[in-house]
């Protein structure tokens, strides 16, 4: 953090018009310390100024924000990344999400609310869009899986808990953290402590269906 | 290829296949004709002829002449063996292959498809179950053919009038080289058609690219002339991003568009596109898992429509959330807007009709309704239906 305390940003996207979008969006909120529009001057500019969260785009020339997270949290796993993506497509998120991103967000979300989410990554936390939990909860319902589960089958990280659902639920449903935390009747620390498990889950497990998943979901 | 000529000069098509068959004893003119019209002619359903597709290509036409001067020179070789007088019937069955060969490169996907099929039913010439002893026996059987064949009529070259003789050495001649070089011709007339349907697919990613280019240029001219009402802007840039969605991501489902919604997904991707279209509102549809649409369902969906449409009109809020779940035994959808809210237990006119009518769609299939909604805290429809046992 800078020393009026707010939070250092930088911006990765190829599109310049996105990039002085969400400047402009972000206003004051945020310190934005720089802007890349590849995968090679990204991981370097990173590195050059460790900023508190990286806004990542998933689509870019070079290997896309999963070659920049791949790049960056070999050598410093303390950076947040917090992806942006137009696309929606359930194998770009997934992958993103998968290569280590703390979020996912769509490029529609209001300013404030991608300050918000930039507090909470930032914090450690995870974020989810309604869709990311759409997807999240998709992936690993057991129509998919059936009874049969595969060999691998790891419970730990391959199931979600009833209550992780219901918080996946609420989201997917457009419920804000403060709403489900009063609908569930915990707090709202507690409501971000199961989406950051779900998000670690998403990472570790090795649910074989899930790349297959993401990928298959185009087919249907 | 009969019945289309027939057709043009208004001629019996069995009249016209008659005298095509007996002009093929006139020293294969017939099937030289046939091959012509083959190549020069375009087909009923099709717009150009082979000839003006191969011609627009120019590595088609380097191919086809390639094999042309080939096979002059073929010719050139066996008259200069002293094979002096081939015959017409050898020329024109030398100039049909070039006509064939050039059928078949320049023919359309559809008419490929069609040859190849036949050709593959031709027996012995499947070429797939190959293995180093069939091609061993092959061959063995293919030269032994064609030198019986070379050496008969040779024998027939010096004793003058041996027809028969002329016939059976030639008869085993081309015996020999169908069997030699039968599967290799068929794999690479496969080649040569997967080769061409790759083009086809770059064509039409093309066309994809041109159309997309199209749409959003149009959209874009249509917003700069809306520019001062900005409902409508928004209105358009978000019908155009649910186009483009719809083109990159989910290209199948296009494909169905307009046809009535088969599965879950599809019919709440109706939602989506008809609230949106006719309300200023953005609509955000979350679905998860997906199952044919069945009565009940059909009965959900419809509920799941009104509610949407209800909290587009009344909740002035600017988006409504849509999220429906299939399970194993239910489909549960939630409606949810974050606007003005009402008190369930005083509502009145409109609104108490589209809720009655929601209610009532529900309890036919045997489904459950819950509002919840107070003033000022926006409204959610919750909507649950078992599915049939026969679809799980």
């Amino acid at each position: 953090m800078t020393d009026t305390g707010r939070i250092r940003v930088l911006v990765v996207d190829d599109h310049a018009l996105v990039r002085s979008g969400i400047r402009t969006e972000l206003g004051d909120a945020v310190d934005v310390v720089g802007e890349a529009d590849e995968v090679e001057a990204a991981v370097e500019l990173i590195l050059e100024r460790t900023p508190d969260v990286v806004l990542l785009d998933v689509h870019m020339p070079g290997g896309g924000g999963r070659a920049v997270l791949e790049q960056v949290l070999g050598v410093r796993p303390g950076i947040a990344f917090l992806a942006l993506s137009m696309s929606d497509a359930a194998e770009d998120v997934i992958e993103v999400v998968r290569a280590g991103a703390r979020g996912y967000v769509t490029k529609h979300i209001s300013g404030p609310d991608l300050v918000d989410a930039i507090r909470r990554v930032a914090e450690g936390d995870a974020v989810f869009s309604p869709r990311l939990a759409g997807f999240v909860l998709d992936a690993f319902s057991d129509l998919v899986d059936g009874p049969a589960a595969t060999p691998s089958f790891d419970p730990e990280f391959d199931q979600l808990t009833p209550r992780e659902r219901q918080v996946l639920r609420l989201i997917a449903r457009g419920y804000s953290y403060k709403d489900i935390a009063a609908d569930l009747g915990i707090s709202t620390k507690t409501v971000e402590r199961h989406v950051s498990a779900v998000l670690r889950k998403l990472q570790l497990t090795n649910r074989y269906q899930l790349t297959n998943w993401a990928t298959e979901r185009r087919m249907l | 290829m009969c019945a289309g000529l027939a057709a043009r000069l208004a001629v019996g098509t069995s009249a016209i296949r008659v005298a095509a068959t007996i002009s093929i004893f006139f020293g294969g003119l017939g099937i030289l004709a046939y091959v012509a019209m083959w190549v020069f002619v375009p087909r009923a359903d099709e717009e150009e002829s082979i000839a003006s597709r191969v011609a627009a290509d120019r590595r088609e036409l380097q191919i086809v002449l390639a094999l042309s001067s080939a096979l002059f020179a073929v010719l050139l070789v066996t008259r200069a063996l002293g094979v002096s007088d081939l015959g017409v019937p050898t020329l024109a069955l030398l100039v049909g292959a070039v006509g064939v060969l050039v059928v078949w490169r320049g023919a359309s996907t559809a008419e490929t498809a069609r040859l190849r099929e036949r050709l593959n039913t031709a027996p012995g010439v499947s070429g797939t179950s190959a293995g180093w002893r069939h091609l061993a026996v092959r061959t063995g059987a293919g030269v032994v053919l064609i030198v019986v064949g070379v050496t008969e009529l040779g024998r027939a070259g010096s004793f003058s009038g041996a027809a028969l003789g002329v016939l059976v050495g030639t008869a085993l001649f081309i015996g020999g080289f169908l069997v030699l070089f039968a599967p290799w011709w068929v794999r690479t007339l496969r080649d040569l058609s997967t080769e061409r349907r790759e083009r086809v697919r770059a064509q039409e990613r093309a066309d994809m690219a041109a159309h997309v280019h199209d749409s959003v240029l149009q959209t874009l001219s249509l917003i700069q002339k809306a520019s001062d009402d900005p409902r409508e802007v928004v209105r358009l840039a978000r019908r155009e991003e649910r186009e483009l969605r719809l083109w990159l991501f989910d290209p199948e489902r296009l494909g169905r568009h307009g046809r009535p919604a088969e599965t879950v997904a599809d019919a709440v991707a109706g939602i989506e596109r008809e609230v949106e279209d006719s309300y200023d509102v953005v609509v955000e549809c979350i679905v998860v898992g997906d199952c044919p649409v069945d009565d009940g369902i059909a009965a959900l969906v419809g509920a799941c429509r009104e509610a949407t449409v209800n909290a587009a009109k009344w909740s002035g809020c600017a988006e409504v959330a849509v999220f429906v779940e299939v399970e194993r035994t239910t489909v549960s959808a939630f409606v949810r807007d974050t606007g003005v809210g009402f008190d369930p237990a005083h509502v009145s006119g409109d609104r108490q009709g589209i809720a009655c009518s929601v209610v009532e769609r529900m309890e036919r299939v045997g489904g459950r309704v819950a509002v919840h909604s107070a003033p000022g805290e926006g409204t959610e429809v919750e909507l649950v239906v078992a599915r049939a046992p026969s679809v799980r």
